[in-house]
């Protein structure tokens, strides 16, 4: 058999041993075996991870769900035991931090934060993948590190080209209309612009009790694509430039608009709204518009709990006078620098996020937001994201793409983003409560950005 | 002679004729203060590993620019007085403290009047009272977090009972919780919901050991209910009522699961509260030097303000003898 025709789930049940060892003690445990002789331990190499237990941690996602219900095959064929520990996301990114910090041993693999990405890699605390690539003894040929999409991939790899992290989940942005039928009966398109979507929301905004936009809280994930659509930018070149520029008149315009399509047009108490709240409000069809990740929207037209299968429409996120910047994210399994057992870790995330599982979770189990081009090209996955006639995948394929290509993501996949991220909820939070100006908000939100990146040590 | 100068003079012919009956000698009084020293050494040596310890290593680490992603920057005293220097120009954090002013003292006076209305009624002993008197708990034994989630529901407009009425009423309210104008007046609610039980049940342990002659006796003499209350039950419960809210003080600087659920914080930061900003610094930015600085200060503060109330109690406590 060539080393081509292996699959990734052989290789790993070989890794760390060739395979040429493992006939010979095959042999010779049969031999033994013959002759009535206890077997040799060693034949347990079969199963090269036998009695290992491997510990992850991860944010609870459905995608976990999936890897849980496939995990006692690898189980099996590995001889590992695999351990999730699952926390809500803030928690999860809060903890994973002061425990990567410490250098500890306690997880040998975890979820690497998208947002943490550039802070966690920049201070070492995730081992390179590069070694075990490499490794034709550790990495099965079939596993094809350039399948997954640029912009999944890219915050994962640092300057010197080392890869930290294989994406498990990708979102990318774009708009969706639960009830399109409220537009439609307009006359009304879904909007291609920042300024025909302000007309929509104008025209169409608590029509049959509808509200005609919706948002959650994270304004660090939802502003930043308006901020860019008009000109602005979070840092004036990341990553080498860490300055912010939340004051220039292109972020100040920016908030304006985004502020007040929250505060004119969202459903009552929308600054408190959970992902969940806002995707719950869409469900019911009590509110019609949301730009966001596709794994929030998508449920609008999957989820038994749906009410607006029939009138959910999609499109990409509407460009501004500056261009289209769809935001793109991607969460990735890593390993901790501290980690005891980096082989098994990366047999464990090579078999995560392989082609053979990818293609259970995506195209058997419904786990759609995958960061694989050969899942998102399979005519299966087309199908499934074919709804009410629109071709999804090839939009999602296309923020993907985008970003990767622009590299207009940067920003969030610096080390200083948390402290910039947080003064842009602050900022927007308090124009769209009406406690101050867009102009004075960003104002305070840029010294306050400055002061806060500053006590990093980062020079600007 | 003054009253202090009997006092004095009785405890030492008391010491003296105590001493005198138990045969002590010096030595022997030295080896028994040995002897309890001895016996208070692991307790002391176990208060200091779990108390002081900490304590002196975020002093130390206060003088530090300590942040997790630079572990180099744990021991790097080259400028000890950077963060203290900061936060005499942080305007977030002084917002943060003068949102934790007003909201301790407007939830401690809730709380004590809410507190002492609802000990002086249960307080009645009918059966409707003893059977309301356990109800009255269950907001201080929920678990922080359930109290949050209940308030996180009831106001959400779009699950809350109270919104579903409101619109059925035709009445077009804003929820407090994102209203910059309401969102402290919210926490505030919450929180008084949560902790007047506390100072009630305080408040209804004086009250069951208040002496009942001299109410029974201003009765006789014609006292109105309210009288009785006034010049006699409040008068008594005093020094109760300061312990209660000084308990309360102390608590609500450590407010936060009501801010973390309800408004993180906002909108804006007109609920960050110096707790929740210390919560930030560290756990989302990882400036751990810095928020040691802060908890330093409010530490400094807290222990003041109790030095403060605790002499006032205890001053209280000695104009009544």
């Amino acid at each position: 058999m060539k080393r081509g025709d292996r699959t990734a789930v052989e290789t790993v049940a070989s890794a760390g041993l060739f395979r040429r060892d493992v006939l010979k003690f095959a042999l010779a445990g049969s031999a033994m075996a013959a002759i009535g002789l206890r077997a040799p331990a060693v034949l347990a190499n079969a199963k090269p991870f036998e009695g290992i237990t491997l510990r992850g941690a991860c944010f609870q996602h459905i995608f976990h769900t999936y890897i849980q219900k496939l995990l006692p095959e690898f189980e099996e064929q590995t001889g590992m035991k695999v351990e999730f520990d699952l926390q809500a996301f803030p928690v999860y990114n809060q903890r994973m931090d002061l425990e990567l910090s410490t250098q500890g041993s306690s997880y040998d693999f975890c979820n690497i934060t998208h947002s943490f990405s550039g802070r966690w890699i920049s201070a070492g605390w995730l081992t390179p993948l590069n070694g075990f690539l490499d490794d034709p003894n550790k990495t099965a040929a079939d596993f094809d590190p350039d399948d997954f999409v640029s912009g999944t991939q890219i915050a994962y790899i640092d300057a010197k080209k080392q890869v930290h992290g294989f994406a498990w989940e990708a979102g990318a942005m774009m708009m969706a209309a639960s009830r399109f039928d409220l537009l439609d009966k307009e006359g009304i398109a879904m909007p291609t612009t920042l300024a025909e979507l302000a007309d929509v929301c104008k025209a169409t905004h608590n029509k049959s009790g509808v509200a005609a936009f919706v948002a959650d809280r994270l304004h660090h994930w939802n502003f930043p694509p308006y901020l860019m659509g008009f000109g602005g930018k979070v840092f004036r070149d990341p990553p080498g430039d860490l300055m912010p520029v939340l004051d220039s008149a292109e972020s100040i315009e920016a908030a304006a608009y985004y502020a007040g399509l929250l505060s004119n047009y969202c459903p009552a108490g929308v600054l408190s709204y959970t992902d969940d709240q806002a995707m719950r409000n869409q469900l019911a069809g009590r509110a019609n518009l949301r730009i966001n990740a596709m794994s929030w929207l998508l449920p609008l037209a999957k989820s038994d709990d749906s009410r607006v299968k029939d009138t959910v429409r999609f499109a990409l996120m509407p460009e501004g006078p500056k261009g289209s910047f769809p935001a793109c994210n991607a969460n990735a399994y890593g390993i901790p620098a501290g980690s005891r057992q980096k082989d098994a870790a990366w047999a464990f995330i090579q078999w995560a996020t392989s082609k053979k599982t990818f293609e259970r979770t995506a195209l058997e189990m419904g786990g759609l937001a995958t960061p694989r081009r050969s899942i998102i090209e399979d005519p299966r996955y087309k199908q499934a994201l074919t709804i009410n006639g629109q071709d999804i995948a090839s939009m999602y394929l296309d923020v993907l793409e985008r970003s990767g290509r622009d590299g207009y993501m940067a920003y969030r996949t610096v080390p200083v983003w948390p402290q910039a991220g947080e003064k842009i909820n602050k900022a927007i939070e308090r124009v769209a409560s009406g406690q101050a100006d867009a102009e004075t908000s960003m104002k305070e939100a840029q010294a306050a950005a400055v002061e806060d990146i500053k006590k990093a040590g980062v020079k600007l | 002679m003054s009253t202090l100068d009997v006092e004095s003079r009785h405890r030492k012919d008391v010491g003296l004729a105590g001493r005198a009956k138990a045969g002590t000698s010096p030595a022997f009084e030295r080896q028994r203060q040995r002897f309890f020293w001895l016996l208070l050494a692991p307790v002391l040596a176990i208060l200091a590993v779990v108390t002081l310890l900490p304590t002196l290593y975020l002093l130390v680490t206060s003088f530090t620019p300590l942040n997790l992603a630079n572990p180099a920057t744990a021991w790097d005293f080259s400028d000890p007085l950077v963060n203290y220097r900061t936060l005499l120009t942080d305007d977030r954090l002084h917002n943060s403290l003068w949102v934790q002013a007003k909201l301790s003292v407007v939830t401690v006076v809730l709380q004590l009047l809410f507190g002492l209305l609802v000990a002086l009624l249960l307080n009645m002993r009918t059966p409707l009272m003893n059977a309301l008197r356990t109800s009255f708990l269950v907001p201080m034994v929920l678990p922080p977090i359930v109290v949050a989630i209940i308030w996180k529901v009831l106001y959400s407009p779009d699950i809350s009972p109270a919104w579903w009425l409101f619109q059925v009423l035709g009445w077009n309210v804003q929820t407090p919780i994102t209203d910059a104008g309401w969102a402290l007046t919210a926490i505030i609610v919450a929180d008084t919901w949560e902790w007047f039980p506390f100072t009630m049940i305080i408040i209804l342990a004086a009250l069951a050991m208040m002496p009942e002659e001299q109410r029974e006796a201003a009765e006789v003499d014609g006292a109105s209910i309210w009288q009785l209350t006034w010049y006699i039950t409040l008068p008594y419960l005093k020094g109760t009522l300061l312990v209660a809210g000084l308990f309360r003080l102390i608590d609500s600087i450590k407010t936060f699961p009501l801010i973390y659920i309800l408004t993180d914080g906002g909108p804006g930061s007109v609920t960050e509260v110096s707790n929740y900003y210390i919560f930030v610094q560290s756990f989302s930015f990882s400036y751990i030097g810095y928020s040691a600085a802060v908890t330093m200060v409010l530490l400094a503060m807290i222990v003041v303000l109790s030095w403060i109330i605790i002499r006032a109690v205890s001053g209280g406590s000695n104009v009544e003898q």
